[in-house]
């Protein structure tokens, strides 16, 4: 198995690559008299972050929780959901279209009505923002994943003479873990963003969200680049996490390929 | 096989670079100010929001022609949450820009070069509303409560108010408060921010449910961030700073269009009925109930003048408005400006021609005699 001696290729060359994509965006700045409310450069952005990383760092615990709860709950309501429209494929049918529809309802109609609902001074409709994105990949990567149990392996178990929970058990269920975790893997910055725009339409305030947008208002563009920086580090975070978990669950497996 | 593909890519790089370099010509817009006889000027004004009688003034000026008396062609280019205005003047697209003083203070020390050549709100119309039954009255008796702001920028007085008066942002439970009053009206918000001439009507126009007619003043308590010394500038006309340096042309015209704006302010003085008419025909969402309302609650932040005349900067206004904008600090502990604003920031020299030449016509620029009208509003606004 090809261990990591293209280490130097995977972790140098992007490093290198996002190196060399900062240092020309500096230069442009520099060199085409850029003003900072139309274009900031790299450094008066890492000069304001490094200013206000305590601003930064709580304003993404707020956003991260929410996220977090909202990946949680939506990824535990996918995986039942998924199940039971794999033993009740009925179901599925039935909830099909509504599916889709979900998955293209924009944030911006969901989230007022959602604050209406559940009080404009909580944060529960941001989570519940947060669940909506998580729940349509968890749910569909689950469902494809728990029908592409192979036929040959399917014959095996009956071959074996296994009751259905143990086929079960044995065939379909890790065959589907690969399919979660790329469903995981998506929503994992999906929620990040979902709570982060979430934020927009109500709920306390002390989220990255307005924090970006005050300072936009003032056209302080390398502060809200600032905070931008904060929400793209923390969607990372997610995205790792995810992948990390898959490698504990699967350590034997390379991460399945997908987006 | 070979030849064919060759030819392919070799058309498909050539077709993607045409396309590429067609696109980077540059289509700067060609503002020539080529006044040949009896051709009018093509002048852009951006506004801070959407149409509504908040800008009652520009439209009136352009649907009575006091714009075209002025050889000036104006367009109006409605705003939103996501636009900001001054950002819009100084990347070329818009001539002038109607804008709060704090947020573009803000923008000047991020780098825009834009001039306030026009107060023409001279009070500050931000309230803190709240129901009577939670004894809200002044900035004090906001520790402990959930308070709304919208954030954007128009959080500043708030703080303020609430920094002269000891309470932090720690003591409040701060709430992001959508453009719509649904959050106060459910309870979810003990005091909730307003515009008089707006949110606040917004709430008059909602049925209260315990009594099943429509709000009243009686209802509510009001914090006026002008009683609490903690009000700032708000609308105001803005230009760029350079071309009124080095451009002739374009430094007339400034004289010009704020003539014009403000006889087209003058008339929603004298017609608020006329005014809120021409507001709605112009696209306004808002019923027309609403926006008269608008109109004589926006005559009221406007007249009767104590400056001088409608549109001149007052030095003690303006000082107190930087004073709050370097000394305020936000929940993140940021404040609007670090420093002084530049001596470009504001200017007299180009309303005090436009009021000469009005005062001149006889036309009354200070609005002494101004009387509120009484406004019934209708439930929802219409």
């Amino acid at each position: 198995m090809k261990q990591s001696a293209s280490l130097p290729r995977t972790i140098l060359a992007p490093v290198l690559l996002g190196v060399l994509a900062v240092a020309l965006w500096q230069l442009a700045v520099v060199a085409l008299e850029i003003k900072p409310f139309v274009l900031p450069s790299p450094v008066s952005i890492a000069t304001e972050f490094s200013s206000s990383v305590s601003s930064v760092w709580t304003s993404s615990l707020v956003t991260g929780a929410n996220a977090l709860i909202g990946l949680l709950i939506g990824a535990i309501v996918g995986i039942i959901a998924a199940i039971i429209a794999t033993v009740l494929p009925i179901t599925d049918e039935l909830s099909a279209p509504l599916v889709a529809a979900a998955s293209v309802i924009p944030i911006v109609a969901l989230a007022p009505v959602l604050y209406t609902m559940f009080g404009a001074d909580k944060e529960t409709a941001r989570q519940l923002v947060a669940a909506l994105a998580v729940f349509i990949p968890v749910y569909l990567n689950t469902l494809r994943g728990l029908r592409q149990a192979r036929p040959v392996h399917r014959d095996l178990m009956r071959a074996y003479g296994a009751s259905s929970w143990q086929a079960t058990r044995a065939v379909t269920l890790p065959g589907a873990v690969p399919f979660l975790f790329i469903g995981l893997r998506i929503a994992s910055s999906l929620a990040v963003i979902s709570a982060l725009i979430g934020e927009y339409f109500g709920g306390p305030i002390g989220g990255l969200g307005k924090s970006i947008t005050s300072a936009a208002a003032s056209s302080n563009y390398s502060l809200a680049y600032a905070y931008v920086l904060g929400a793209i580090i923390l969607g990372l975070v997610f995205y790792v996490v995810t992948l990390g978990l898959e490698k504990l669950v699967s350590p034997h497996r390379a991460p399945s390929t997908g987006p | 096989m070979k030849h064919s593909k060759r030819l392919i890519v070799t058309g498909a790089i050539a077709a993607v670079s045409a396309l590429a370099l067609a696109g980077c010509s540059s289509s700067g817009s060609d503002d020539s100010t080529d006044s040949a006889s009896g051709e009018l000027t093509p002048v852009t004004l951006q506004l801070q929001w959407f149409a509504q009688a908040q800008f009652a003034g520009y439209y009136a000026a352009l649907d009575q022609g006091y714009y075209e008396d002025e050889g000036l062609d104006v367009t109006i280019l409605e705003g939103g949450a996501d636009i900001v205005p001054q950002d819009v003047l100084s990347g070329g697209d818009a001539d002038y820009a109607i804008s709060w003083v704090p947020k573009v203070l803000g923008s000047i020390e991020q780098g825009a070069e834009i001039t306030d050549v026009a107060q023409i709100f001279e009070r500050s119309a931000t309230t803190q509303i709240s129901m009577k039954d939670k004894n809200i009255t002044t900035a004090a008796d906001l520790a402990g409560k959930k308070v709304g702001s919208w954030g954007y920028g128009n959080e500043w007085e708030l703080f303020a108010g609430m920094q002269k008066a000891g309470v932090a942002t720690d003591d409040i439970s701060l709430v992001q408060q959508a453009f719509d009053m649904n959050g106060f009206l459910a309870g979810d918000i003990d005091a909730a921010q307003a515009m008089t001439y707006n949110e606040y009507a917004q709430v008059l126009e909602s049925v209260n449910p315990a009594t099943g007619e429509l709000f009243t003043p009686d209802d509510l308590n009001v914090i006026d961030w002008n009683d609490e010394g903690t009000a700032m500038l708000q609308d105001a006309i803005w230009a760029d700073s350079a071309k009124l340096a080095d451009d002739d042309a374009y430094a007339d015209q400034t004289v010009k269009f704020i003539k014009a704006s403000i006889k087209g302010w003058i008339y929603a003085k004298d017609n608020p009925e006329e005014a809120a008419g021409i507001v709605t025909a112009a696209g306004s969402t808002l019923g027309e109930s609403h926006q008269l309302w608008m109109t004589n609650e926006v005559n009221k932040l406007i007249w009767p003048s104590t400056s001088g005349g409608i549109g001149m900067i007052d030095e003690a206004a303006w000082k107190q408005t930087v004073d709050i904008a370097m000394g305020t600090k936000n929940e993140t502990g940021a404040t609007v400006i670090s420093e002084e604003p530049p001596a470009t920031a504001y200017s007299n020299d180009y309303v005090t021609k436009a009021l000469d030449e009005l005062k001149d016509e006889g036309v009354d620029v200070e609005g002494a005699d101004f009387t509120p009208i009484e406004v019934t509003l209708k439930a929802g606004g219409e």
